[in-house]
């Protein structure tokens, strides 16, 4: 592949925004017809640099060749009359409509001036069969999984016969078998000549998928590598610049003792989980594993309150409590930090003090009026706790990275004193810099005699960081594993529904 | 903080200084004391359903029925005054009846689960059905003296009473907003009502308690009007929760919640009615005055556009 022309190369391109150098003369080549892993942490410029491909922004220096020839998109659209496009993280389709209409939105083939429905669906259908898809044009959009819509998506960019694709972290809010089903149709897209631009955190999916990785830091070029050259320890030190070795590991002794803080009784909703039973000891951090569709997030919701159940009982240090919304487990104390950070987690044009304060505004209110000098005060104690960027109380939440916002869902319910914490991915799509830093606030929250209850998907967090873990598979416990037991295998064997062994 | 000047009750006030200095050229009697009082004076009934509707807009919602509201406070406070009861007692009377009303579309929107605009278009002709009943679609007149002067007269000198209750109401407005937990609810819950449920805030109290607010001072507004006319007519307040929305909107408020404060809508109010009195000073045809009031709501919503995009800019300065 080495020795064909470059489909992209780029030539010393940089991009400062007003006080930011978002990157820094970065040149490099992608060869055509390769899967070309873009890597680094959040903020090292991947976005900016496909961003600038793309026509997103026209104002840059340096310059980009397509082919060989000088490129300067004015806009996506422009982008993608020349052959680049790009399959977003949110694809934004039209959910009454067919996939086939879908597909072809705007360019309707049309017959004395109305739309040849026959026409469309047979060229919607060859384009699906050119991904290897089995997907039914015919169906209606509404009702598909997100893996489903990202094959429309590229569908649609076959359409304008593309030369390059880029995904961005497309795997984002998929299941494995979408994951597989996705490399499938990258390894399609490759076998066609199509060159495939690849953004991810996650970094076995570059393993399996790219054949070459180009990482940066902080704006800059790192290198570009054949990924067969490379180990994981290799790529992450490469990303942060500095090793992480201690990388969802333990640094710190065991916490958790005899004693149950949290017993869940019986928990079922219909179809979607049922007899649920659970036991959290103090100190303990305990994972639930499972592949998408294992209902964890449901089951947790359940238990803050913020989701109804049919049935269940729960105790708290041995004593009966009634949930039945977050007001009540927050008395309880318990606290939830919820996957979805933007929608769940952070409120909009909110300062930092704010968005932590929320949760215990009573604690800082006396005869009925607010003290905000208590308030900013108990954000300035976790802001500089958790070591915030900028550690600012005044600052817009929704304005800081998302390592920063998800410390700051924490910081909330840190602050209300609870004792119980379930934390839905809580490092989902952030950096690893800031992942390693929530590993460190885990393992202090235990030691300092509090309990987690933690969702996670990726592998490395549940083995690495559990003392004790639950696979669930389609709303059913399948398995409890103690830490010494942990292995992927062990847990993924459970998670695909598997018995004991 | 953000700088004072990239405020946007900064801004208006300079909109409003322009306009005084427009009109004034054009006749010198727009700056004249009794005139700018006069400004003050004609905003206090939209002013004080503005910052009510500020609090139902704050909370990503919206209040149609306002108009209403006042309507059915206007002829059960004259019916009530009329059958000789105390002045102060009707209107105390009139402000429950206030934030009752307000409090059922508090419940439509929080326990129905109803849209706010759909749960209040609806309550919008119901309330103007339940004034018309009630009074059998005539005015109530006979308003006493007393009451008049005690909502309308004048406090000291030429300042009248209604300005008063204007900034007075708008103050206590500011001190819940600003220094009470249910203030700070209210904008979390037009902000990310999911995240705030979710943060254990009674999201249903604080919803309940913003249209209430609406409503009391919806009612508050009725009875300036009372006793500023002396009768009450059950047509009366027809279209006025659109003046009261332009009002909040011009003033900053997010029509779809979580930001805006209680002075821009008091300013925005003030402009407004500056706009109005110095058209009729200038002797501008008062069709003109429609025109005029819907192309400053445009620019302020175009200015609000614009001034986010200055303050992104300035963020990323900032962080140099």
């Amino acid at each position: 592949m080495e020795n064909s022309a470059p489909a992209i190369i780029f030539d010393r391109v940089s991009k400062s925004f007003p006080g930011v150098k978002a990157l820094n003369s970065v040149s490099f080549s992608v060869a055509k017809g390769e899967v070309h892993a873009l890597l680094g942490e959040n903020g090292a410029g991947k976005s900016t640099l496909l961003n600038i491909l793309h026509g997103v922004y026209p104002d840059y220096e340096g310059h980009i060749l397509l082919d060989g020839r000088e490129a300067r998109f004015r806009t996506p659209q422009d982008a993608i009359k020349h052959g680049i496009a790009k399959v977003h993280q949110e694809i934004q389709l039209i959910p009454e409509m067919s996939v086939a209409q879908n597909i072809m939105l705007g360019y309707e083939p049309k017959k004395i001036g109305f739309i040849d429905h026959y026409r469309l669906r047979v060229m919607a259908e060859n384009l699906l069969a050119r991904l290897g898809s089995d997907l039914d044009p015919m169906s209606k959009v509404a009702g598909l999984s997100v893996g489903e819509m990202q094959m429309i998506g590229i569908a649609k960019a076959l359409l304008h016969q593309v030369q390059v694709i880029s995904l961005d972290e497309p795997t984002a809010s998929l299941s494995d078998k979408e994951v597989e089903s996705l490399f499938r149709v990258i390894g399609e897209l490759r076998a066609q000549g199509i060159t495939v631009l690849y953004v991810s955190h996650r970094l076995e999916e570059v393993f399996k998928i790219a054949d070459r990785a180009t990482i940066l830091r902080d704006g800059q070029y790192v290198g570009t590598y054949a990924v067969k050259d490379l180990t994981r320890a290799d790529m992450i030190k490469k990303m942060v610049g500095r090793d992480v070795s201690a990388f969802a590991r333990r640094n710190r002794p065991r916490a958790f003792t005899d004693e149950v803080v949290l017993r869940v009784e019986h928990f079922s909703r219909k179809g979607v989980f049922s007899d649920l039973n659970i036991e959290l000891r103090k100190g303990e951090i305990l994972g639930f594993a499972g592949l998408v569709g294992a209902k964890r997030t449901d089951l947790m919701r359940a238990i803050f309150g913020a989701d109804s159940r049919d049935e269940g009982h729960i105790e708290i240090k041995n004593k009966t409590v009634s949930i039945h919304g977050p007001r009540d487990a927050l008395r309880a104390g318990i606290g939830l930090i919820p996957e979805e950070r933007k929608t769940q987690g952070i409120i909009r044009y909110m300062s930092n003090a704010d968005n932590i304060g929320i949760t215990c505004l009573e604690k800082f209110t006396h005869w009925g009026l607010l003290n905000h000098v208590q308030k900013r005060k108990n954000c300035e104690e976790y802001i500089n706790l958790m070591d915030l960027n900028p550690k600012d109380p005044d600052y817009v939440t929704d304005r800081l990275s998302g390592g920063n916002q998800q410390k700051v869902v924490l910081a909330k319910w840190l602050s209300t004193k609870a004792d119980i914490l379930i934390l839905d991915e809580p490092t989902k799509g952030i950096d690893v810099g800031a992942k390693a830093e929530i590993y460190n606030l885990l393992e202090s929250m235990v030691s300092e005699g509090k309990s987690i209850l933690l969702v996670s998907s990726e592998m490395s967090e549940i083995i690495g960081m559990c003392d004790r873990v639950y696979v669930m598979h389609e709303g059913v416990i399948t398995a409890q594993l103690e830490y010494g037991d942990l292995s992927e295998e062990a847990v993924l064997h459970y998670a695909m529904g598997g018995i004991n062994k | 903080m953000k700088k004072f000047y990239t405020q946007r009750e900064f801004a208006i006030v300079i909109a409003i200084g322009i306009m005084v200095l427009l009109f004034t050229i054009v006749n010198p009697i727009y700056i004249s004391g009794g005139n700018l009082i006069d400004i003050v004076d004609q905003s206090t009934i939209n002013g004080l359903l503005a910052i009510g509707i500020t609090f139902a807009i704050l909370t990503g919602g919206i209040d149609l029925s306002i108009g209403s509201t006042f309507a059915i406070v206007i002829v059960t406070v004259g019916k009530a005054l009329g059958a000789g009861i105390n002045p102060f007692e009707a209107v105390l009377i009139g402000l429950i009846m206030g934030f009752v009303l307000g409090a059922i579309n508090g419940l439509l929107v929080t326990k129905m689960h109803l849209q706010p605009f759909i749960a209040t278009l609806g309550m919008m002709s119901v309330y103007r059905g339940v004034a018309y009943i009630f009074t059998g679609g005539w005015p109530v007149l006979n308003t006493p003296g007393f009451f008049r002067k005690m909502l309308d007269g004048d406090l000291v000198g030429n300042i009248p009473v209604s300005a008063f209750i204007l900034f007075l109401v708008a103050f206590l407005g500011y001190i819940f907003l600003k220094y009470t937990r249910f203030g700070t609810y209210l904008y979390a819950i037009g902000g990310n009502e999911e995240a705030t449920r979710l943060s254990g805030v009674p999201v249903d109290k604080g919803k309940i308690l913003a249209y209430a607010i609406c409503g009391l001072t919806a009612g508050l507004s009725g009875m300036v009007l009372l006793a500023r006319l002396g009768t009450g007519e059950p047509t009366a307040g027809q279209g006025y929760e659109l003046n009261a929305i332009a009002a909040a909107a011009i003033g900053g408020t997010s029509l779809s919640g979580g930001k805006g404060s209680m002075l821009g809508t008091l300013l925005g109010a003030i402009l407004l009615s500056a706009l109005k009195v110095g058209l009729i000073v200038a002797g501008v045809d008062t069709f003109w005055q429609y025109i005029a009031t819907g192309l400053i709501i445009v620019v302020a919503a175009y200015f609000e556009v614009i001034q986010s995009t200055l303050g992104k800019i300035g963020l990323t300065m900032s962080k140099m």
